[in-house]
C-alpha cells in the first residue's frame, strides 16, 4: 500500500507530460469534451419557444450543462480503450511484469490526463459562470467541498466501473462494444442524455439506485444546490454502495481473468 | 478498357479482399450491427426527452426529428465504413513510407488511398439508417412523393460527395500533421454535429452550421424527404458539394507535392 | 537460483481447414487439439551463469521463458526462480527479475527516455540513490547520453534497444530474460548489446538466461547453452560438449609448401576444398591427430589448424537428427 502511494505521484505526473505532449490530441479532446453543449442548444431553443420545462429556466440549463462538460471530461471511461488495445498487442504481459497491478498503470495514466483537461476547464467553467448570465453556483465553501468529494467518487466509480468491463477481454474480444452497451443503457440513468428532473417518475426511482448518477448527475445536482441534506447524504451512500460492489467485483474478475489469461495466452 | 472501368475494377479487388478477410470475424459484424442498432433506438429515444415538453422544436416534429437521425446513421455508417478506416492508415502510410509506394502505382492516388480499404463490419449501417428514416417517413402519417424522393436522393448524393471531400482534406492534413486519429475525430466531430437537424440550434450556431455546411449532410436532404425543401437547394447543394470536392483535391495534391519535396 | 523440474505447457487450439466452406463449418463444429509447446523440461541454473537457450522458430523457447517470468501458468510441472513461484506474480519477485524482448517496446513510448527512465523507478519504486547510481552506470556503459533527452518513439531500433536494457535493469534486477534481445539490430547494434550484457554479467553477477536466433549472441555470451526443439529439452552443458557430441568430424586446414597431387591425399580423411596449396579436410574426431601426425610426416606441410565446424552447421544437426 504505501509502495502504491509513492508510486503514484509521478506516474500521474508522467502521464500528464505525456498529455501535454500531444498538444493537437489534447485540443482536439477539448472540442469533443464540449458535445454536451449541443444537448443544451436544443433544451434553450425549447425553453425559448414553449416556456421552461418542468420549471427549468435557461439559467438551470447553462448551470446545468456546464457543469455535466465537467463531468464529462472528469470520466474514467478511456481505460476501456487502453485495456483492450494492450490485451490485443499482446503489451499487457509488459504490464504484468512490472510490480504495480495494471490497474494502477491504468488509473494512474489516465488521471495524469485527466487532470490536465480539468487544469483547463476548471478556470474557463469559473470564467464563464461570472461572465454568463444566468450561469450561476452557490458560493457556500461546505457546498464546494462536498462537491470535490463527489467529483473524486465520481472519477473513482468510473474509473473502476470501467475497468472491470475492461476485464471482459480476458474472454472476449467484444470488450469496448460491451462497455458501450453499458455506458449506452447508463447514460438514460446518469444524467447524460438530458437531466434527470426532466425524465419520466419511474426512470428517476431507478436513477437514484443505479450506479451511473453518482458518475455524473449527482455531482451536477448538488453543484447547483437541487439537493438537500436528505438527498445528499443519500446520494453518497449509494455512489459508495456502488463503489464496494465494483471493487469487489473487479477483484474477482480480474483472478479468474489472470488464471485465465497465463493458461492461454501469456 | 477506359479509366473509370479500370479504377472501378481494381477498387472491387480490393474490396472483395476485405470482405473475405473479415468472414473470419462474423461475430464482429453480428455484435457490431446489434450495437448499431441499440444507438439508433438510444437516439431516438434520447431526442423523444425533448418531445415530453413540446410538440415540435423549430418546427420539427419527434417523427421528422427521427427521420434526420436516420440520415446521420446512414451517412456515419459511411463514414466508418469507407473513409475512416483508409484515414486511420493515412499515417502509417507516411511514416513507413508506404505513400512511396502507392503513390508510383499507375492509379489516381487520390482514389486508391482514399477508398482502398473497407471495415466490413459497418456494412449494413447504412441501410440500418435508412430503415430508421423510412419508419420517421411513415409515423408523419404523410407519406412522401415520386418528386420527394428523387429531390432525396439528389440531396443524399450531394451529401455523401461532400462527406468525401472532407474526409480528403482531413487526408491531406494527415499527410502534414502525421496524426489520422486526431483528424478522424475532427471528421467524425463534424458528423456528430448533423445529428439533429440544424434548426434545433439556435442562431449563431444554427447559421455556422449551415456555412460550414452541415446542413447540407442531413438536414436538408430529410426536408427534400418532406417536401419542404426550398427548390433553389437543389442547385445549390451540387455547387456546395462540388467546391468541396475540388478544394479537398487541391489541398491533397497540394500536400502530396509537399510530401514529395520532403522525402526526397 | 533457477530451478525447473518437469515443466511442460499445452494449449488447446483450434484447427480449420482455409477457405469459406471451412469456415462456415468450423461455425458448427470446431476441431480442437493439444499442442504441447513445452514438455517435460528439466534444468537449473546456479546464480550469475549465463545460459543460452537455442531452439527453432516454435521450439517453446518464448513459452518456457513466460513460464519463468510468471506470463504462463505451467500445465504440469514446478517452476521457482529467486524461491518465488513465478506465476504468483508476487511484488518482491517481480522487483528482483526483468524480461526483455527485442520485439517488444517496454517503456514509454511517448516520453523522452530521462523521463520514461522515471518512470520505471516509479513503477520498481527505487530509492534516489541507488537510482543515480544505476543510471550513471548505465548511460556510461551503453553510451546513453545523447539519448536521454530523446522522445522514445523517435529513437533508432539500436538505439531504442539500448534504452531498453537500460530501462530493464534500473532496478538492479538478479535475474535477467532476453528473448530475441538483438533482433533486428545491425552489426554494430549487436556486439554493443553483447559486450553490454557480458559487462553486466560479471560486474553484478546478475544471472542470464537468453534466447537468440543470432548464434553469435550465445556464442559470445553463454559458456552453457539449453536446446529445445518441439517443447522438449535435447541438449544442456557446455557448448564445446555440444559441438563434441553432434558433430563427429573437425576441419583440418593444411597448407602445404607446393601442391601435391590428389593421390597425396587418399586415406586422409575427405577433401571438402582445396585452393591450391590450402586444403581443408574434413577427419572424423577421434582420429583428428593420428591423422594430422601423418599429414606432417608425408607432405611438405607449411602450417596445420584444427577447428570445428561452425556452430550453427551443428544446431542444425542437432535439429536434423531429432
Amino acid at each position: 500500500m504505501r509502495d502504491l502511494l509513492t508510486a503514484y505521484p509521478p506516474l500521474v505526473r508522467s502521464a500528464a507530460l505525456v498529455a501535454v505532449t500531444y498538444r493537437g490530441r489534447m485540443i482536439l479532446g477539448v472540442i469533443t469534451g464540449f458535445f454536451p453543449l449541443l444537448t443544451m442548444a436544443v433544451w434553450l431553443t425549447v425553453v425559448a419557444e414553449g416556456g421552461p420545462p418542468a420549471g427549468w429556466t435557461t439559467g438551470d440549463f447553462l448551470s446545468y450543462y456546464a457543469a455535466a462538460t465537467l463531468l464529462w471530461n472528469l470520466s474514467g471511461n478511456h481505460v476501456v480503450w487502453r485495456w483492450d488495445a494492450d490485451m490485443r498487442s499482446g503489451d499487457l504481459s509488459i504490464r504484468l511484469l512490472r510490480p504495480v497491478h495494471p490497474f494502477h498503470q491504468y488509473a494512474t495514466s489516465d488521471l495524469g490526463h485527466r487532470l490536465v483537461f480539468l487544469a483547463m476547464l476548471v478556470p474557463t467553467l469559473t470564467i464563464a459562470a461570472l461572465l454568463v448570465p444566468g450561469l450561476d453556483y452557490p458560493a457556500d465553501p461546505v457546498l464546494l467541498a462536498a462537491v470535490a468529494v463527489a467529483l473524486a467518487l465520481a472519477y473513482a466509480l468510473s474509473l473502476l466501473m470501467a475497468s472491470t468491463f475492461a476485464l471482459v477481454g480476458f474472454w472476449s474480444t467484444q470488450t469496448t462494444n460491451a462497455w458501450l452497451l453499458w455506458w449506452g443503457l447508463g447514460s438514460f440513468a446518469s444524467g447524460w442524455v438530458a437531466p434527470l428532473a426532466l425524465m419520466p417518475d419511474w426512470l428517476r426511482t431507478a436513477a437514484a439506485l443505479l450506479p451511473f448518477r453518482t458518475a455524473m448527475g449527482f455531482p451536477v445536482e448538488l453543484l447547483m444546490g437541487r439537493l438537500d441534506p436528505r438527498q445528499t447524504v443519500y446520494g453518497f451512500a449509494v455512489g459508495l454502495g456502488w463503489l464496494a460492489v465494483f471493487a469487489l467485483l473487479y477483484r474477482i474478475t480480474w483472478r479468474r481473468g489472470i488464471r485465465r489469461y497465463q493458461a492461454v495466452a501469456g | 478498357m477506359s479509366g473509370w472501368t479500370r479504377h472501378a475494377r481494381i477498387l472491387g479487388i480490393c474490396w472483395r479482399a476485405a470482405v473475405a478477410s473479415e468472414v473470419e470475424y462474423r461475430f464482429n459484424f453480428i455484435s457490431n450491427v446489434a450495437l448499431s442498432m441499440f444507438w439508433m433506438l438510444w437516439a431516438a429515444a434520447g431526442a423523444s426527452v425533448y418531445f415530453r415538453y413540446t410538440g415540435a422544436v423549430a418546427g420539427w416534429t419527434n417523427a421528422e426529428v427521427l427521420v434526420v437521425i436516420g440520415l446521420f446513421f446512414a451517412l456515419n455508417g459511411i463514414r466508418q465504413m469507407v473513409l475512416q478506416p483508409n484515414l486511420e492508415r493515412m499515417t502509417d502510410y507516411v511514416r513507413l513510407g508506404t505513400l512511396d509506394f502507392l503513390l508510383i502505382k499507375p492509379f489516381d492516388a487520390q482514389l486508391l488511398v482514399s477508398l482502398r480499404h473497407l471495415n466490413v463490419n459497418t456494412l449494413l449501417d447504412p441501410v440500418l439508417g435508412l430503415a430508421l428514416t423510412t419508419t420517421g417517413i411513415v409515423l408523419t402519417g404523410r407519406g412522401t412523393s415520386v418528386a420527394a424522393l428523387a429531390s432525396f436522393a439528389w440531396m443524399l448524393a450531394c451529401a455523401v460527395l461532400l462527406m468525401y471531400a472532407l474526409t480528403v482534406a482531413m487526408m491531406a492534413l494527415a499527410v502534414k500533421l502525421v496524426a489520422a486519429e486526431e483528424l478522424g475525430q475532427v471528421s467524425y466531430a463534424f458528423v456528430e454535429l448533423s445529428r439533429f437537424p440544424v434548426d434545433l440550434y439556435r442562431n449563431p450556431v444554427q447559421t455556422i452550421l449551415t456555412i460550414v455546411p452541415i446542413a447540407f449532410l442531413t438536414t436538408y436532404p430529410a426536408a427534400a424527404l418532406l417536401g419542404r425543401l426550398d427548390p433553389y437547394m437543389l442547385l445549390l447543394a451540387p455547387a456546395v458539394a462540388a467546391c468541396a470536392g475540388v478544394l479537398a483535391t487541391l489541398a491533397w495534391r497540394r500536400s502530396l507535392r509537399s510530401y514529395a519535396g520532403a522525402s526526397a | 537460483m533457477i530451478e525447473v523440474r518437469d515443466l511442460a505447457k499445452h494449449f488447446r487450439v483450434h484447427r480449420r481447414e482455409p477457405g469459406l466452406r471451412a469456415a462456415l463449418r468450423s461455425l458448427v463444429r470446431r476441431d480442437h487439439h493439444t499442442a504441447r509447446a513445452v514438455d517435460q523440461v528439466s534444468f537449473t541454473i546456479p546464480e550469475g551463469e549465463v545460459v543460452g537457450f537455442l531452439g527453432p522458430n516454435g521450439a517453446g523457447k518464448t513459452t518456457t521463458l513466460k513460464c519463468l517470468t510468471g506470463l504462463l501458468h505451467p500445465t504440469t510441472g514446478t517452476v521457482r526462480v529467486l524461491g518465488h513461484t513465478p506465476h504468483h506474480r508476487e511484488p518482491a519477485f517481480l522487483r528482483r527479475v526483468s524480461l526483455v524482448m527485442g520485439q517488444r517496446n517496454a517503456l514509454f513510448w511517448d516520453l523522452p527516455a530521462a523521463d520514461a527512465f522515471e518512470v520505471n523507478r516509479a513503477i520498481y519504486g527505487v530509492a534516489e540513490a541507488p537510482y543515480r547510481s544505476a543510471l550513471d552506470e548505465l548511460v556510461a556503459l551503453l553510451d546513453l547520453e545523447p539519448l536521454l533527452g530523446k522522445q522514445v518513439r523517435v529513437l533508432s531500433l539500436g538505439e531504442r534497444m539500448r534504452c531498453e536494457l537500460a530501462g530493464a535493469l534500473l532496478h538492479r534486477p538478479d535475474v535477467l530474460f532476453l528473448d530475441e534481445p538483438t533482433l533486428g539490430l545491425d552489426v554494430n547494434g549487436q556486439a554493443a548489446v553483447r559486450a553490454f550484457l557480458r559487462d553486466y554479467n560479471a560486474q553484478h553477477g546478475a544471472t542470464i538466461l537468453l534466447t537468440s536466433h543470432y548464434m553469435g549472441d550465445v556464442t559470445a555470451l553463454a559458456r552453457r547453452v539449453l536446446v529445445i526443439d518441439r517443447g522438449t529439452l535435447r541438449f544442456d552443458g557446455d557448448l564445446a560438449a555440444l559441438v563434441e557430441a553432434h558433430s563427429p568430424h573437425r576441419l583440418v586446414r593444411v597448407t602445404l609448401r607446393e601442391a601435391a597431387p590428389a593421390h597425396a591425399w587418399a586415406g586422409l580423411g575427405e577433401v571438402s576444398t582445396m585452393d591450391g596449396a590450402v586444403v581443408t579436410l574434413v577427419v572424423p574426431r577421434a582420429e583428428t591427430a593420428a591423422i594430422a601426425a601423418r599429414l606432417l610426416t608425408t607432405l611438405p606441410v607449411e602450417d596445420v589448424a584444427i577447428e570445428d565446424p561452425p556452430v550453427e552447421d551443428i544446431i542444425r544437426a542437432v535439429f536434423a537428427d531429432a
